[in-house]
């Protein structure tokens, strides 16, 4: 049997803040980071709340010891340096310098916050040099390569980019590694920066909410986009155990199917999210009523709250574990949603809390069951199980256990 | 990792006849203007007239290589769906984008927004080939077709029973993008035509290309033309770690560089990479072929795919083409 792949780091920034502490705390007073726009220039930033974070550019620049103005970093860039700079207080970064180690980055549209504020003016002849700076950003891997030469490491690296189950397929890939012996260990995880572009997207498919959002609630009316980096430090068991790392959690099961239905929408009686779940707890060697909670993709779409209620309530019964969603507390944050939410699900086991499903109201009337509304301590939590779908069919489950 | 993924099919639609491959380089398809752009096939054989009205020509393309290389394996419904793209559909980006600043972000369509989304490709065929097993997607500059190669690898290394995973890669050039690659030079600035390409090695700069690649893979050397061995990925090597990283890989393999027959090389006539590709013939022994492939295919994240898919089509055919 392969070697447990154990997390013993963490870094994170979203719109509740950056690092543990600005995240446990709101969730445990039920306290939402949407919030009206402050920082993205869209035509909609009056009619729209999102889970911005509330720090400008040259905000997250200082954070992290950079000149201020065109440093020629995104803020995809500048989101994953402050996640990442985070993580490296607890690490010391000589372990990912230490050959063989791998750097597991995902995202959606790359510096796209930037290009689509000078995209017009990068075509045109004689493009101002402030710009020529980040010309080339328009890609996924631009905040992966930013971020390693930032710290100079040499890793095996990848971008992943499977929409919103981007970076729980970071984490997947990063155990996998280490679990062949490919590397010892993997910093995994992924970032996106809001853009107009993406809230346009998601506008035009009229999947947006312009009040902060409702999972699992028969009147939820679609999501509210938020930004977020996130990245974990993923290492085999023995290898956290010969250098006394502090173990956080077990990554003990993860899956990784794909819908086959629709380019955008899940199979409305849930069958893909139903068997990704199924098999991440079938790898983990656990039943249903093994996991103490549930932590949803409940994006508060018509079609994923209803997909992947149904695919719950399928996998566990009318009488599942406690589940919710974090999306009222961040957005959702495309493709850093899978890592922030690990990330949460490993701090509720921690913490034995279930985090609150904000905003519930309701009952959907095609389930028996329902999140779990407000906070629950002192509960047992042993195992917890985080979901993300994305569009192209895209699902991952990972299950993570107490060490 | 040494699993051995075993090549039993290959598809390739690029700037010249590699998808009906028996014309290959029959004629040989050049440009003057330092951008080959691929023959677009006959997309409505795979695709039904109802889903092409709006696919983009980035979705059609990669949809139809990755069926007819399904097609070519005899493979109905592949174990795992592998992709790698740098860039994905840039035609829908840039669409998406440009509609978003001139319309004032009011009444778009979304269909470009979704097929830009990097993992179109592998959800669409995952839909045809009802596939709801593995499925990912690459996104990494250079290394993204040799992710989802090494991902197929790392998969039939696990326990399980997959055994035919379709695993490739694709990207697209348009004008606005060489446009932006021009800008920070990328390409030549006197630009020969694409068959001497080669013959301006003294100058920096490549030419632009595009091309989608796919090939379905096997820990089952049944049907095999030929196999991948290793894969190493190197962050901007010196010519020492190049020459060292190549010894290795043919050490792991009880192979030394004299016992090279066919080096495929994808040396692009920038004058910046001689210092990486010169020592690297240097070494390797007078009898070895070398084959260039980037004065046909065009430089791009993921043109090593056309070195591969050639790789393949010598050994299947036995004869290394002129080029």
């Amino acid at each position: 049997m392969a070697e447990r792949v154990v997390v013993t780091g963490i870094g994170i920034i979203s719109a509740l803040g950056r690092g543990k502490n600005a995240h446990i705390g709101p969730m445990r007073r039920s306290q939402g980071g949407i919030h009206a726009i402050t920082h993205l220039r869209s035509v909609h930033a009056p009619e729209f709340v999102l889970g911005e974070i509330n720090m400008s550019n040259d905000d997250l620049a200082k954070l992290i010891g950079l000149p201020t103005g065109d440093n020629g970093y995104t803020r995809t860039t500048l989101l994953s340096l402050a996640a990442m700079s985070e993580l490296l207080n607890d690490v010391d970064i000589s372990l990912l310098r230490e050959e063989p180690f791998a750097f597991i980055n995902a995202n959606t549209v790359g510096g796209m916050s930037k290009m689509e504020d000078i995209y017009m003016d990068v075509l045109a002849p004689g493009t101002r040099p402030e710009n020529i700076k980040y010309i080339d950003t328009l890609d996924c891997a631009e905040s992966t390569e930013n971020v390693r030469r930032h710290y100079g490491l040499k890793p095996l690296m990848a971008t992943i980019s499977t929409a919103c189950s981007s970076s729980s397929n970071s984490l997947m890939l990063g155990a996998r590694m280490i679990k062949s012996g490919m590397v010892k260990r993997a910093v995994c995880g992924g970032s996106d920066a809001l853009s107009r572009f993406t809230l346009n997207g998601f506008y035009s498919l009229k999947n947006v909410d312009k009040k902060p959002c409702k999972p699992f609630d028969q009147n939820r009316g679609g999501l509210n986009i938020g930004e977020a980096a996130g990245f974990c430090l993923l290492e085999s068991e023995p290898a956290a155990i010969a250098r006394g790392a502090k173990i956080i959690a077990v990554l003990t099961g993860y899956a990784n199917t794909n819908d086959a239905y629709h380019p955008t929408a899940p199979s409305p009686n849930g069958d893909g999210a139903y068997l990704t779940m199924k098999q991440a707890l079938e790898m983990a060697s656990l039943q249903p009523g093994d996991i103490g909670y549930i932590n949803a993709h409940g994006t508060a779409t018509i079609n994923n709250d209803l997909a992947e209620g149904r695919a719950i309530q399928k996998l566990f019964g009318t009488q599942p574990p406690p589940f919710s969603s974090t999306k009222p507390f961040t957005g959702h944050t495309l493709a850093a949603a899978g890592i922030i939410e690990a990330i949460f699900s490993m701090w509720a086991m921690e913490q034995q809390m279930v985090i609150p499903n904000l905003n519930f109201e309701t009952q959907m009337e095609e389930l028996d069951i329902s999140p779990a509304p407000s906070l629950i301590e002192n509960v047992l939590i042993n195992h917890v199980l985080s979901n993300s779908f994305g569009f192209g069919g895209s699902n991952v489950s990972l299950v993570f256990s107490k060490p | 990792m040494t699993q051995p993924l075993y090549i039993i099919s290959a598809c390739t639609i690029s700037p010249q006849h590699t998808y009906d491959e028996e014309h290959f380089l029959d004629p040989a398809m050049t440009a003057d203007d330092g951008q080959l752009y691929v023959i677009d096939p006959d997309y409505t054989r795979y695709i039904s007239p109802v889903a092409i009205r709006r696919m983009s020509r980035m979705l059609k393309r990669g949809i139809t290589a990755g069926m007819k290389c399904l097609e070519d394996a005899g493979v109905t419904t592949p174990d795992a769906i592998i992709i790698g793209t740098a860039r994905g559909s840039v035609t829908d980006m840039e669409n998406f984008m440009k509609d978003m600043i001139k319309m004032e972000e009011q009444a778009l369509n979304p269909t470009s927004f979704i097929q830009s989304t990097y993992n179109s490709v592998n959800g669409w065929i995952a839909m045809m080939t009802k596939c709801t097993a593995y499925n990912q997607t690459y996104v990494h500059r250079g290394f993204s077709l040799e992710l989802s190669l090494l991902d197929a690898q790392l998969l039939l290394s696990e326990p399980g029973d997959k055994k035919y995973l379709l695993t490739g890669g694709f990207d697209e050039l348009t004008s606005e993008y060489f446009i932006i690659r021009e800008k920070i030079d990328y390409y030549k600035k006197d630009i020969p035509p694409s068959p001497e390409l080669l013959a301006h090695y003294d100058t920096p700069g490549t030419i632009a290309g595009e091309g989608a690649h796919f090939f379905t893979v096997s820990n089952d050397p049944g049907k095999a033309v030929c196999a991948i061995h290793n894969i190493a990925m190197l962050q901007q090597p010196s010519a020492k770690e190049l020459l060292d990283a190549t010894a290795d890989v043919l050490s792991q393999n009880r192979l030394k560089i004299e016992d090279i027959d066919i080096l495929v090389c994808g040396m692009n006539g920038d004058s910046r990479n001689r210092f990486l590709i010169d020592p690297l013939i240097a070494n390797c022994a007078a009898s070895t072929t070398i084959v260039s492939f980037k004065q046909l295919s065009g430089e791009y994240d993921t043109a090593s795919g056309f070195g591969l898919w050639l790789t393949n089509y010598i050994c299947k055919h036995n004869y290394v083409p002129p080029a």
